[in-house]
């Protein structure tokens, strides 16, 4: 992916411009909201990083400008603070997701690559795949190799979620922000006990686990499996 | 620049002046219609006597001068004097020595003179058939007599209320200095540093021990918002100080290490100590924005009920695979003005610290019910509880019961969840043993 990161603390810049090289992604950077913007118009990135406070232009007023003008390439935006109404303000102001610093590297990576496939919603197919699963967001069925699975609600959520970023990882706060619209991390671990009873059901009568675990980072559903 | 009227003497002597100048016009319009009702008073009895003159001499100017002389035979002319003279102004009648006005009617100020002496009288003149003028006149002596006792009164009285207007303007001012220099003295002195200090009360419950106390009153609530926040600092740098070491022990353990591998576990083991202080560091901001209750500014109308039946549901299965019970009770409906996620993770940490500090078998109960305008949230369990003593500290930042020493945490969340609590205008308590227990209400 072409990935503009809009950052004016040096070292979280070169942090974050680093990994995503690591990663295969072509990075550009720029320190200045009024540069990043700059950039930004100039188009063909595949998502943004942009920090809520920037010298110049302030992050959200890059990112209002940024919808103002049509541009619809994906920001996740950073902040230093935990910022309750910051978030609400910045997500209503046009960037389509948030993180707090300090963030982990894997999160931010997590983020942005479902950040930069994501269809619209309009744009959402009714059905998705995953290998032999078939998840039918209208009917809200589950089909396992021809073999209809019940899930409850909320593991039927945490599936459709997995299997709208199919071969990639989520992470434990993405998944607690998705699937149960939680902005913390709770200490029991209700991600994977709730993993654990969707790997049993979707899993009963069949050798393989669709559901890979990623130490330290998330969960992904494999594409192919 | 210095204003002195705006101070409590100039104040009280402007309306000290005020009152003197109003008492001058009073005295000024009672003295001029009281000199005005005696002079009155007198041209009516120089008017009764001079027709008791005319109506006894009947018979012309000749009866009218036997009337006068009867009169001032009978010595009853102490204060009244005639003269009855002919057309010539030669005098017929009457000892008073003066010159009869050609113009009949009154006149105010007649020169006369008696034993010799030049006085004033009032008088009046009236033309008698003949060309004869009698005049009748009485002296003003009574009248200036009178005037000068009503000024001389006046002006003492007068003076006399100038003066204690003076004296009260300074007594007042006096007093007034002097409460106000004590509350200055206890201000100087915290000023100075003596946080301890406070305003002394005279105990009389007036205006002043009024302001005095509010005034004590914020200085307690700053003090003890400043002890809140040396506790806190101190507790912050206190208990960080542990993670912070085993950062430092598992780094120092990193640069020795020869073997790659045993290396790379020691740099993943301070990795996850670092992130685990950033952690405590954003639960701290995060309680500090919500006691800052920037929160308020987004409130809305939230369903506790959904919430509440939402979280328990999402944390059942976690508990009970841990082998606690989850019992809920909880009324529908029930809606509060607040910010949901908060809510929720208000609930969440009363769920995590049930799940981490009961052993198994423990029944969770969570209660939510209404009475009148009060709601009530309740989080208990019948597990090993804390102590009385131990119960109302769980609130503060970093505080741990003794039973929870050995668990993971850092003692964060349920003072998170008293911030959100006090974020909602609510009350939290804590019920300790038998189990524990907190109770909300909103």
């Amino acid at each position: 992916m072409r990935i503009l990161i809009v950052e004016d603390d040096a070292d979280t810049n070169q942090f974050i411009a680093r990994g995503l090289a690591e990663l295969g992604h072509q990075v550009v950077t720029s320190s200045d909201g009024r540069d990043g913007l700059f950039h930004a118009t100039d188009g063909g990135f595949d998502a943004m990083v942009v920090d809520r406070m920037l010298p110049g232009l302030d992050g959200l007023a890059l990112v209002k400008a940024l919808r103002a003008a049509g541009n619809t390439t994906p920001v996740l935006m950073l902040t230093a603070v935990s910022g309750i109404a910051d978030r609400v303000e910045g997500l209503e102001g046009g960037a389509d997701d948030y993180l707090v610093k300090p963030f982990a590297f894997t999160e931010l990576a997590a983020r942005l690559h479902a950040l930069g496939r994501r269809p619209s919603a309009a744009a959402e197919p009714a059905r998705l795949t995953a290998g032999d699963i078939v998840l039918d967001l209208h009917r809200r069925t589950v089909i396992r190799a021809g073999r209809k699975i019940a899930l409850q609600p909320r593991e039927f959520t945490l599936l459709a979620e997995l299997m709208r970023n199919p071969g990639r990882i989520m992470t434990r706060t993405m998944l607690l922000e998705r699937v149960w619209d939680f902005d913390f991390d709770p200490k029991t671990n209700i991600v994977e006990t709730h993993l654990s009873r969707l790997r049993s059901k979707l899993n009963a009568g069949f050798e393989s686990d669709p559901i890979e675990t990623v130490r330290g980072a998330g969960y992904l559903i494999r594409d192919g499996a | 620049m210095k204003r002195w009227w705006r101070g409590t003497f100039g104040l009280v002597a402007a309306v000290a002046l005020g009152f003197a100048l109003a008492t001058l016009v009073i005295g000024v319009v009672v003295f001029e219609s009281t000199h005005e009702a005696l002079e009155l008073q007198l041209d009516h009895r120089i008017a009764i006597e001079t027709q008791a003159l005319i109506d006894e001499g009947q018979d012309g100017h000749e009866g009218v001068a036997a009337a006068i002389r009867r009169r001032e035979a009978a010595s009853s002319t102490a204060s009244l004097g005639y003269r009855l003279v002919d057309a010539a102004n030669a005098p017929i009648a009457g000892a008073l020595d003066a010159t009869v006005p050609s113009q009949p009617g009154y006149v105010e100020l007649l020169p006369y003179k008696a034993d010799g002496e030049e006085r004033i009288a009032q008088s009046l003149t009236t033309d008698l058939p003949g060309g004869y003028r009698l005049l009748v006149a009485a002296d003003r002596a009574a009248i200036d007599e009178m005037d000068k006792r009503f000024i001389l009164l006046f002006l003492g009285a007068f003076g006399a209320m100038l003066l204690l207007g003076i004296a009260a303007a300074w007594l007042v001012g006096l007093v007034t200095r002097r409460r106000l220099a004590r509350i200055d003295q206890t201000a100087t002195a915290i000023i100075a540093g003596d946080l301890s200090r406070r305003v002394l009360l005279t105990g009389s419950g007036d205006e002043f021990d009024g302001v005095a106390t509010t005034l004590n009153r914020m200085l307690d609530r700053i003090v003890g918002l400043m002890e809140n926040l040396r506790q806190v600092s101190s507790d912050v740098a206190h208990d960080l100080r542990t993670p912070l070491t085993r950062l430092q022990n598992r780094l120092d353990e990193a640069l020795r290490e020869r073997n790659p591998e045993l290396q790379r576990e020691a740099i993943e083991a301070a990795a996850s100590e670092a992130s685990e202080l950033l952690e405590v560091f954003s639960a701290l901001l995060r309680i500090a924005e919500v006691e800052g209750l920037a929160a308020r500014a987004h409130f809305q109308t939230v369903d506790l009920s959904a919430v509440v039946t939402d979280v328990a549901e999402v944390f059942r299965p976690a508990l009970e695979g841990s082998g606690l019970q989850l019992v809920t009770s909880i009324a529908p409906d029930l809606t509060v003005s607040g910010d949901r996620r908060l809510l929720q993770q208000m609930l969440t940490n009363l769920l995590d610290n049930a799940a981490q500090h009961t052993p198994a078998g423990t029944t969770v109960c969570i209660t939510l019910e209404s009475t009148r305008d009060v709601t009530s949230l309740a989080v208990t369990d019948d597990g090993p509880g804390v102590s009385e003593k131990q119960a109302p500290e769980l609130f503060n930042r970093f505080a741990r019961g003794d039973c929870s020493r050995s668990t993971p945490g850092h003692g964060l969340g349920l003072a998170m969840v008293a911030a959100i609590v006090s974020a909602h205008s609510g009350k939290a308590t804590i019920a300790p043993r038998p189990g524990f227990g907190v109770h909300i209400s909103l």
